[in-house]
């Protein structure tokens, strides 16, 4: 009886369950439990919970007709979504708000969708281990923000901007502008040390480009923290490219942004760009290049001669590649990239096979050898994500064994070099045998044709497998709404630039080239700057505590710092989680007055922002009753006047 | 969409309520599953079905994690609230957006509170409360399930539209004269004269009160009554209010024309056929059979407990609270008029066996107790000997166990002995019995009243809807709650009323209303965290809460923090685990040389008006009622 009665209320659960996987009587749960964490979880537990809570979950969608949202036990409470015979639970302890877990759970999911695409897709594709470590990492990154406030705004983390001077913030700024003159480039952002510096895309978006960053400088982090040889220090300089997923509405919004670029929004393709445009960006931009890359893109703006002048032979293309790699550390990752964008087109066959969960890949090659269209299911499906997934993966599992990590990066690259020479051979091969394809491919299929091929073969796939998994068709194409494009990533010390490009851009040597170029000495110039801004000891707390939220942008200003919370600030984060649930619970709400015998706060929101506000030293006594004389009461006027020095303009 | 539904740890359901509009949904649910030609299950089948794993669950995750479900919600807002009361779980269920996952809790401890009223301790035990709401006897069933789900919607109906049942306080009405004069009647004349009555059959009136529809006219306690706390008191309003519901959507005419012709309401029937059949059959062998065989009672109290009859000379079988445990009371209700009840509690006479049962409650109460055990035990039925025996082996033996988990079936088993004791004592007794005040006696109790009030009777349903008003500009409705007597004031909010409340009629009073009823809830809300001071501006309003203590004198005592309550507790108010009272033990032990009064102010004003007048408003607010609230009600 209660074996595990201190199972659910100190720790935190996620897990995806798919329950077409057990419907009979001999199906086993586990064989249902494509993830758990923590993974160290007995698996008589993780069976426990996840049949009781999948079951209750089904019941009551069942009576309810509509799926579960939340669950709440007396000792937690669980964020829950259910999507074809899919159920991914997420607890936290009772008094997180309800819509903070909310989101993190849809933050977690839409983060999984991002790099690997449709659920149900990658784990026919890959096997539950390797997307397991994605998972891992994914909720690590959600779940790893430097303060309980954070978590209750789920909010995107920033540099503390009031250290930095202005300038260095416009630059950056600058720096994504000029990439955009690119019409490949959709938006970017620029970030430091896992921490946002500029960005151009919205905060949901930003959050998810930000997961691989996060990573990378906690490892920096740590060795500098051992005193070791540090990466931060020595030369480090790479790029990287990476298929991602958007949502139809994500990907909407990038190509028809509200101001300025209104000209892309009338086609999808960027292909005819005037360069009045550009022009228009260049009066904000200080690169004095302008004119040359204006003259190099120009062939490129349009897809099909830049499919036409995409160099058919991978051979050739490496070549390039390795010609532009600023130096041998990086040498792997253009050659990824170039994988990738084969991979996309071409069948990466033997590259599949060595990672993939083998045989239901297996059977989708031969039954798609009929069909004689792979790219696409493969432009789809993310496989080329493998190339860069592996080096990622890889990138985990050397933490996990905490592998010194001295030169890691390094080490890690030399032995991809190695591997990647023979999967190169390999690619060569599959390549030559699936030229005709490229040549057809090249010869410009419109993406709307690719799409509507890629929910055939999805279809098709499915169908292959409807014995084992069961979706309904109408639930597969909503999968497969997911639109690839492509995450490239230049990294600079600590500094990352990550744009969020058209697929094209992979295959288009004149435009990476051009944003490489035009951004690489201001990228350093920054990082240079950024690294010598000390990182600014908080100054002497004030007579006061506030967290102002920005809900457009996502960001949270505070004087709460880090994890020494004291008993004022613990004050201060109970009322703001109480009031910040009561205002996501009320539209109407603008403003609130909290206080118990020892603590006082204020909060205030309009639809852009929310703030609160805490006056600290010992409350003058008093008795609760009405009273006009009250201090409680003088909080919004002190807020006005107090956080006005930090930004915030209450008025 | 609603349901409420009560089942034992074997998912059997005990009692289910819901209404049409989820019926409908689970017969549409099951006609669609069903074959051709099938016929649909019986309604009771299908929720049992329906719910059933859910059920399970609940004690798989009780068992095994130590953890248990207290809400779920959905993507289209149906909220589902469950909560484990002993071995019976009780299940909210919402999906018209009409109650909060709060409102949905405090309906499952009301209808807790409600099964107390009628049943007493015997709502300890899982497997004797199951035997009082599964009768075996269809009918009587029905006849049960009938009354308590009218009991249920009367409630529902005055948490919506009634300001007292909204703070769960009693609403006086303010005529400080009358007040008295009637509080004296019931003294010297109505209670003296019954308990000295020969006809009185072993009676004695204990509390008598005048209700004028929820509003609380006169109350009058004997001396050697016990306290009637303010939960009992609000759950005997909603038995009256069941018995003799206020129309609150008739119109003020109608209801003073019926009201002419008294006397018609009330005609006593000597011995109504239908109890006495209910009476012979409990003489019969018994025919159920526990599940339980450890729950193995004394034949005599097999005898289930009868639901309330219509017979209107039958008092109602209450138990209500006591230092020791609940004790079982009658209750008479004697419609004055419409609108106008006066109500009489008596004390139900054990001749030789009550100091014993008493001594019983006393340790069932707190069985751990032991001493008083030992004390007592030759008293015993051999079952609860035998339990006793178990325990103490295993609780306080070397080669026992000692005080840990393993402890608890033991216990278990002790409780439900105990229980069983009670029942047979209380419970079966006195419901058994016909003992009531002679229906002439009631009869001149009724005319006594209403002779008295015949001249007042049409002030006070008009005062009921006007109770008292208040000139401050800007001030929109105020509710003035003094905890430590659980009395509440306020301004009319009858939307529904023909005649114009303080705030009109029509859209806006209906939206200043729910307004009201969310400032509450919110009030409440941060109460129940601690926040005991709480201002918001909300659209065009300004709404404020205080909550604080003073002594006897008005002397405003400092503000202490209050700690916060786990989400799964009971929900903050009167009616049902009384959360005020509580918090002024809480107090008092701060302060023990005084006495501790709690008082509470909720406001809304316009949202123009500035902070500071609003304060200042209050603060007089909080001053001027203090005065009418020093009414003594004895």
């Amino acid at each position: 009886m209660a074996e595990t009665a201190t199972l659910t209320d100190s720790r935190r659960f996620f897990f995806l369950y798919d329950s077409s996987k057990v419907q009979e009587e001999v199906d086993l749960t586990r064989d249902g439990i494509y993830y758990f964490s923590p993974e160290d979880t007995p698996i008589d537990q993780q069976e426990l919970l996840c049949g009781q809570l999948a079951g209750v979950c089904r019941c009551v969608s069942e009576l309810s007709s509509s799926p579960v949202r939340l669950l709440h036990l007396r000792k937690s409470k669980y964020a829950v979504r259910m999507k074809d015979k899919f159920l991914w639970a997420l607890s936290c302890v009772v008094d997180i708000p309800d819509v903070s877990v909310c989101d993190l759970l849809d933050q977690l999911i839409a983060l999984f969708c991002f790099y690997n695409g449709p659920v149900r897709q990658s784990y026919q594709l890959y096997s539950k281990q390797e997307l397991a470590l994605r998972w891992a990492r994914y909720l690590c990154h959600l779940q790893g923000g430097s303060t309980e406030l954070h978590h209750i705004f789920s909010c995107l983390r920033t540099i503390d901007s009031t250290h930095i001077d202005p300038l260095l913030l416009l630059k950056a700024a600058l720096i994504l502008q000029a990439c955009q003159r690119c019409p490949l480039v959709l938006a970017g952002c620029i970030l430091y040390r896992g921490r946002v510096v500029s960005t151009q895309m919205p905060p949901a978006l930003t959050v998810k480009v930000m997961v691989y960053e996060t990573q990378t400088y906690s490892q920096d982090f740590q060795v500098t923290a051992n005193g070791l040889s540090s990466l931060v220090g020595s030369p480090f300089s790479s790029t990287a490219t990476t298929q991602v997923f958007l949502m139809p509405t994500e990907l909407h919004m990038l190509r028809c942004p509200p101001v300025d670029r209104a000209c892309r929004s009338h086609c999808n393709q960027p292909p005819c760009q005037p360069s009045r445009s550009r022009l228009l960006s260049r009066t904000l931009s200080d690169t004095p290049t302008t004119d040359t890359d204006s003259s190099s893109l120009d062939p490129t703006h349009c897809p099909p001669p830049s499919y036409k002048t995409v160099p058919s032979s991978p051979r050739s293309s490496l070549s390039d590649e390795l010609c532009f790699s600023p130096s041998p550390s990086r040498v792997n990752t253009p050659i990824h990239s170039n994988l990738m964008n084969q991979s996309e087109y071409f069948t990466p066959d033997s590259h599949v096979h060595s990672t993939s969960n083998g045989t239901n890949l297996c059977a989708v090659e031969e039954h798609l050898a009929g069909l004689n269209i792979k790219q696409d299911i493969d432009a789809n499906s993310g496989s080329e994500t493998k190339s860069n997934g592996l080096n990622s993966d890889q990138d985990i599992q050397s933490e996990e064994i905490k592998a010194p990590a001295n030169g890691y990066e390094q080490s890690n690259c030399l032995d991809n070099h190695s591997d990647l020479d023979s999967q190169i051979k390999s690619e060569e091969n599959k390549l030559d045998a699936n030229n005709h394809v490229t040549n057809k491919n090249g010869n410009g299929e419109t993406e709307e044709e690719a799409k509507t091929k890629s929910k055939q073969i999805n279809r098709k796939l499915k169908e292959k497998n409807e014995p084992t998994n069961t979706p309904s068709p109408h639930e597969t194409l909503e999968d497969t709404s997911l639109v690839p494009l492509v995450l490239y990533q230049h990294r600079v010390k600590g500094l990352v630039l990550a744009l969020l490009v058209e697929p094209e851009f992979i295959t288009d040597h004149s435009a990476r080239e051009e944003v490489h170029h035009s951004s690489l000495a201001s990228l350093n110039g920054l990082e240079a700057h950024l690294r010598n801004t000390s990182p600014g000891t908080p100054g002497p707390p004030g007579p006061y505590t506030f967290a102002h939220y920005d809900c457009i942008q996502n960001t949270l200003t505070t004087n709460v710092c880090g994890r020494s919370v004291g008993p004022q600030d613990q004050a201060f984060v109970k009322a703001t989680k109480l009031v910040h649930s009561h205002f996501s619970r009320l539209d109407t709400l603008q403003e609130a007055i909290v206080r118990n015998a020892s603590s006082a706060v204020y909060g205030t929101r309009t639809t852009a922002q929310e703030t609160y506000f805490l006056q600290q030293g010992t409350p003058v006594r008093n008795s609760g009753s009405p009273d006009p004389q009250d201090s409680a009461f003088s909080l919004p006027r002190k807020a006005r006047l107090r956080l006005l020095k930090h930004g915030v303009n209450l008025l | 969409m609603k349901c409420l539904l009560l089942a034992n740890e074997s998912a059997e359901v005990l009692f289910y309520w819901t209404d049409t509009e989820f019926e409908q949904r689970v017969q549409e649910q099951y006609g669609v599953s069903q074959e051709e030609g099938e016929r649909l299950p019986a309604f009771e089948d299908s929720i049992n079905t329906l719910f059933a794993p859910i059920i399970i669950s609940c004690s798989t995750m009780v068992d095994r994690l130590g953890d248990n479900y207290t809400s779920f919600s959905t993507e289209n807002n149906h909220i589902y609230v469950l909560h484990q009361f002993e071995e019976c779980l009780y299940i909210a269920v919402n999906g018209d957006g009409d109650e909060t996952e709060e409102d949905l809790k405090r309906k499952i401890f009301v209808m807790k509170k409600l099964t107390e009223i009628m049943f007493g301790m015997v709502t300890f035990s899982g497997a004797l409360l199951r035997k009082e709401l599964r009768p075996q006897d269809t009918e009587q069933r029905n006849r049960l399930w009938k009354k308590l789900r009218s009991l249920l919607e009367t409630y529902s109906r005055l948490r919506e539209n009634d300001q007292s049942f909204l703070v769960e306080a009693v609403e006086r009405l303010i005529h400080p004269t009358l007040c008295e004069q009637c509080i004296e009647f019931l003294e010297r004349r109505l209670v003296q004269q019954i308990n000295s009555n020969m006809d009185r059959m072993g009676e004695e009136v204990l509390h008598a009160f005048i209700l004028v529809h929820t509003k609380l006219l006169a109350f009058y306690s004997s001396r050697n009554a016990s306290n009637l706390y303010s939960s009992d008191l609000l759950a005997l309003i909603i038995l009256v209010q069941d018995l003799y519901p206020s129309k609150i959507n008739l119109d003020e005419t109608s209801e003073l024309e019926s009201s002419s012709v008294p006397e018609v309401f009330y005609t006593p029937e000597p011995s109504p056929p239908e109890r006495e059949s209910v009476r012979q059959r409990g003489d019969s062998p018994p025919v159920f059979q526990f599940v339980d065989p450890d729950v193995q009672m004394a034949e005599d109290s097999l005898q289930t407990l009868e639901a309330p009859t219509p017979d209107p000379s039958a008092p109602s079988r209450v138990f209500l609270e006591s230092k020791e445990c609940p004790m079982p009371h009658s209750m008479y209700c004697l419609p004055l008029w419409p609108g106008i009840t006066l109500v009489l509690l008596t004390k139900v006479f054990f001749y030789y066996k009550t100091s014993k049962a008493k001594t019983i409650c006393t340790v069932s109460m707190s069985y751990l107790f032991i001493y008083l055990f030992i004390y007592l035990k030759s008293t015993f039925t051999s079952q609860l000997q035998n339990a006793w025996t178990d325990f103490k082996n295993k609780a306080f033996s070397r080669s026992g166990s000692g005080f840990t988990r393993d402890l608890l079936p033991s216990c278990r088993n002790m409780k439900t002995q105990l229980c069983g004791v009670y029942r047979q004592f209380f419970a079966a007794e006195c419901m058994g019995s016909s003992q009531r005040l002679a229906p002439h006696l009631q009869e001149r109790a009724l005319s006594m009243v209403q002779e008295k009030l015949m001249d007042w009777k049409d002030f006070l349903l008009v005062k009921s809807k006007r109770n008292i008003t208040m000139e401050f500009p800007g001030l929109i409705h105020f509710i003035y709650v003094d905890r430590s007597n659980g009395q509440m004031i306020a301004p009319s909010l009858n939307v529904t009323d023909r005649t114009v409340s303080e705030l009109g009629k029509g859209p806006l009073a209906d939206f200043i209303k729910k307004k009201v009823w969310s400032l509450v809830a919110t009030a409440q809300r941060y109460l129940q965290k601690g926040y005991a001071t709480v201002t918001l501006r909300d659209g065009d309003y300004f709404y404020c809460y205080f909550l604080w203590f003073e002594n006897e004198t008005g002397y405003k005592l400092e503000v202490i923090d209050i700690p916060s309550s786990p989400d799964d507790g009971a929900p903050v108010g009167m009616l049902t685990c009384d959360y005020y009272r509580k918090l002024l033990r809480y107090y008092s032990k701060k302060h023990q040389n005084e006495v501790v009064k709690c008082y509470e102010l909720f406001t809304v004003h316009l949202g123009v008006i500035p902070n500071e007048y609003i304060l200042q408003h209050c603060s007089q607010l909080a001053r001027k009622l203090w005065e009418p609230t020093r009414i003594p009600l004895l």
